[in-house]
């Protein structure tokens, strides 16, 4: 049991304080091989990559809006209760949510096939935790004041909203240059769930009215449901104390259900890269068009009826026809009927949070001219100018998600500056529902066939990190061949 | 040189973004957190017609227990902090009449008393807030403990008159207040 509220904790700590899958610093940065994965479609040149297995792509986001950890725990004096009051219960709505994604490669690689110069193939698999959560502001208020003194105050069960996953994703992506203007590309996904949670489809209210024999009426009218993959066979490997295990037994699991043994499902990435002329160009791309069916370990929770109450009833002198009934046992037993909460086990399936991205990019300066340099673009070769980069681009991106309570949009202003094939920066101006003082700043180093890049988003933020809204975090170690074919 | 100089200050922003500060942060203050909401709902409702209490063999024309167990769950009765009873009575019929509300443990002991006397109609209602816990009220033992409520009347007039009113009957409402330590 004990290990069960350590996993919950982990998780919860591991989730708190965090939002959003926006790769703003990582889209469409074309020396570096990952960024394949957020527009299967972006102009590549490599030959052939290998990401160092576990260490290719680590990526950490997190965001709350809203609210900070130093808004309740700064050392300020202040009472922490009055601080939750103004500031959570009484300071966020049901817009405001707390989320993170995590992603880590654990296998990425890529490849230009002799025969075929103009594509470029890339797959690995990845591990993926994403979660979110909105703010359940009525279930807050109930939960922190009661409901006492509040008759016709409707508390709305529909504010609770909440989504996660763990999963395992196998990819394989075709990069193709159509034309020396157009690039397209797709990546076909596998989904492998470990663990998924959702409740996101509630409907209903709890409402205390004055009675119309009683003095209170207490009214419950519920369609609330909690869905569940994975988490069974998750807690009986924490629950089974065996001796020695060492998390054995619960390493299993993961391994088991994150490699094809849990749940499946499919998806899609599509993405575009055009050339409108010599130095503008536009690119989209779509994400996780996809879905996963969740049948390997299911159990949903619900609680659906309606009921109200006005507490134990006596009329006599019929009450007295049966002087030895339990009037309480049956109120409790009404209820329930009216409003049972029950279980099943049937499988589901959860569509994939949706990603959009698109940019337009101009590039200007001196042409680097490195890659005809090195002799080692293979675009370079007869009249094709679309391996030209430029020292300098500028321009904008654009990044929507599908949630719970609808898209969320993201806008991007972005300049990068190459220093050869060596060096390039990325500075991003982002804002979003999180932060609009959001300033990020990429780095791809490229020292021979070792490629190496670091991402940060927020930067101002890390003044007082414990005040931030939003981070972000990207890492990852490469080797890349540009040789000829 | 320039190259070399130009690599090393990359480096050293990137670096230095990362290395964020934070003012500090006194996560003990979480000890501190007090989350006790109030939540109440009614108890009970008895009402009893007028004919009934005519027809009844002696002046204690009602008397029973029932089995309540709001109060004893483990999630209430480990939490409660401090309670108000409310009771409210109305009656429209023509005689005086006692009425007693009292609490019960599991055994079937008595834990409290509340005790009205109500004069036959016309009358305004009688609405009385009894109090647990807290500086001034009763023990809230009382209401952790309470397994039953036991209800007695007693008629203190006659058995033959009847109100003028429509409907006559003494009707007992409750409901309660409950102050429940959540953290």
């Amino acid at each position: 049991m004990k290990r069960i509220h350590l996993f919950c904790f982990a998780l919860f700590i591991g989730c708190s304080g965090l939002f959003a899958q926006n790769k703003q610093l990582l889209y469409d940065f074309v020396e570096i091989p990952q960024a394949l994965m957020v527009n299967p479609g972006m102009q590549t040149d490599f030959k052939w990559y290998a990401g160092v297995p576990l260490l290719s792509g680590l990526s950490v986001q997190a965001g709350t809006s809203g609210l900070s950890v130093h808004d309740i725990f700064a050392d300020d004096g202040l009472d922490i209760n009055d601080k939750v009051r103004e500031r959570a219960v009484y300071g966020l709505n049901t817009r405001d949510m707390i989320g993170t994604t995590v992603q880590i490669e654990l296998l990425s690689g890529g490849f230009r096939p002799a025969n075929r110069p103009k594509d470029f193939y890339s797959f690995g698999i990845y591990h993926e935790t994403d979660f979110v959560n909105y703010w359940p502001q009525d279930l807050a208020f109930l939960g922190y004041d009661g409901n006492a003194n509040q008759l016709g105050r409707r508390y709305r069960l529909d504010d609770l909203k909440l989504r996660g996953e763990i999963l395992n994703v196998f990819h394989f992506g075709i990069n193709r240059e159509v034309n020396p203007n157009l690039t397209v590309g797709a990546r076909a996904k596998i989904y492998s769930g470990i663990l998924d949670f959702n409740s996101t489809a509630n409907e209903g209210y709890f409402v205390t009215n004055e009675g119309q024999e009683n003095l209170l009426s207490s009214t419950l009218v519920s369609d609330m449901q909690l869905r569940t993959s994975g988490y069974e066979e998750i807690k009986e490997a924490l629950d089974d104390d065996v001796p020695g295990d060492n998390g054995t037994r619960l390493r299993d699991v993961f391994v088991k259900r994150g490699f094809l043994g849990g749940d499946l499902g499919l998806g899609l990435d599509l993405g575009f890269s055009y050339n409108l002329n010599e130095q503008t160009t536009i690119t989209g791309s779509v994400l996780d068009i996809g879905f996963i069916y969740h049948y390997s370990d299911p159990k949903n929770y619900t609680l659906e009826g309606q009921a109200t109450t006005e507490g134990v009833r006596i009329i006599l002198p019929n009450a007295l026809v049966n002087p030895s009934g339990d009037f309480w046992q049956d109120l409790v037993d009404e209820i329930e009927e009216l409003v049972p909460f029950e279980d099943n086990t049937n499988s589901y399936i959860n569509f994939r949070p949706t990603k959009l991205y698109g940019s337009i990019r101009y590039s200007f300066g001196e042409p680097d001219g490195t890659a005809e340099n090195c002799n080692c673009d293979y675009r370079v070769s007869g009249s094709r100018s679309s391996g030209i980069r430029y020292r300098n681009s500028l321009g904008g991106q654009l990044f929507v998600i599908n949630r719970p309570r609808g898209p969320q949009a993201a806008v991007t202003a972005f300049y990068q500056r190459r220093f050869g094939r060596a060096l390039s920066l990325k500075a991003t101006y982002t804002a979003d529902k999180f932060t609009f003082t959001n300033v990020g700043l990429g780095l791809n180093m490229q020292a021979g066939p070792v490629n190496l890049y670091l991402m940060a988003d927020n930067l101002l933020a890390y003044q007082n990190i414990a005040d931030s809204n939003y981070a972000s975090f990207q890492f990852g170690l490469n080797i890349i061949s540009w040789d000829r074919n | 040189m320039k190259k070399n100089l130009l690599y090393l200050f990359a480096v050293l922003t990137i670096v230095a973004s990362f290395s964020g500060c934070s003012e500090k942060q006194d996560f003990d203050q979480f000890d501190d957190l007090d989350i006790t909401p109030t939540v109440e709902a009614s108890i009970i409702y008895i009402e009893s017609p007028e004919n009934l209490i005519n027809l009844a063999a002696g002046i204690n024309f009602f008397t029973g227990d029932f089995n309540f167990d709001a109060f004893n769950e483990d999630f209430v009765a480990e939490r409660v902090l401090e309670g108000l009873v409310i009771y409210e009575l109305e009656n429209t019929t023509s005689k005086p009449i006692d009425v007693s509300f009292q609490f019960l443990d599991a055994a079937g002991n008595i834990l409290d008393t509340e005790s009205f006397s109500i004069p036959p109609a016309p009358t305004a209602v009688l609405r009385r807030e009894v109090a647990y816990g807290g500086a001034t009220g009763r023990s809230i033992d009382i209401i952790t403990n309470t397994s039953a409520i036991r209800v007695n009347a007693i008629n203190q007039g006659d058995s033959t008159s009847v109100s003028s009113l429509p409907d006559p009957k003494i009707i007992l409402r409750s409901s309660a207040q409950l102050r429940i330590r959540l953290k």
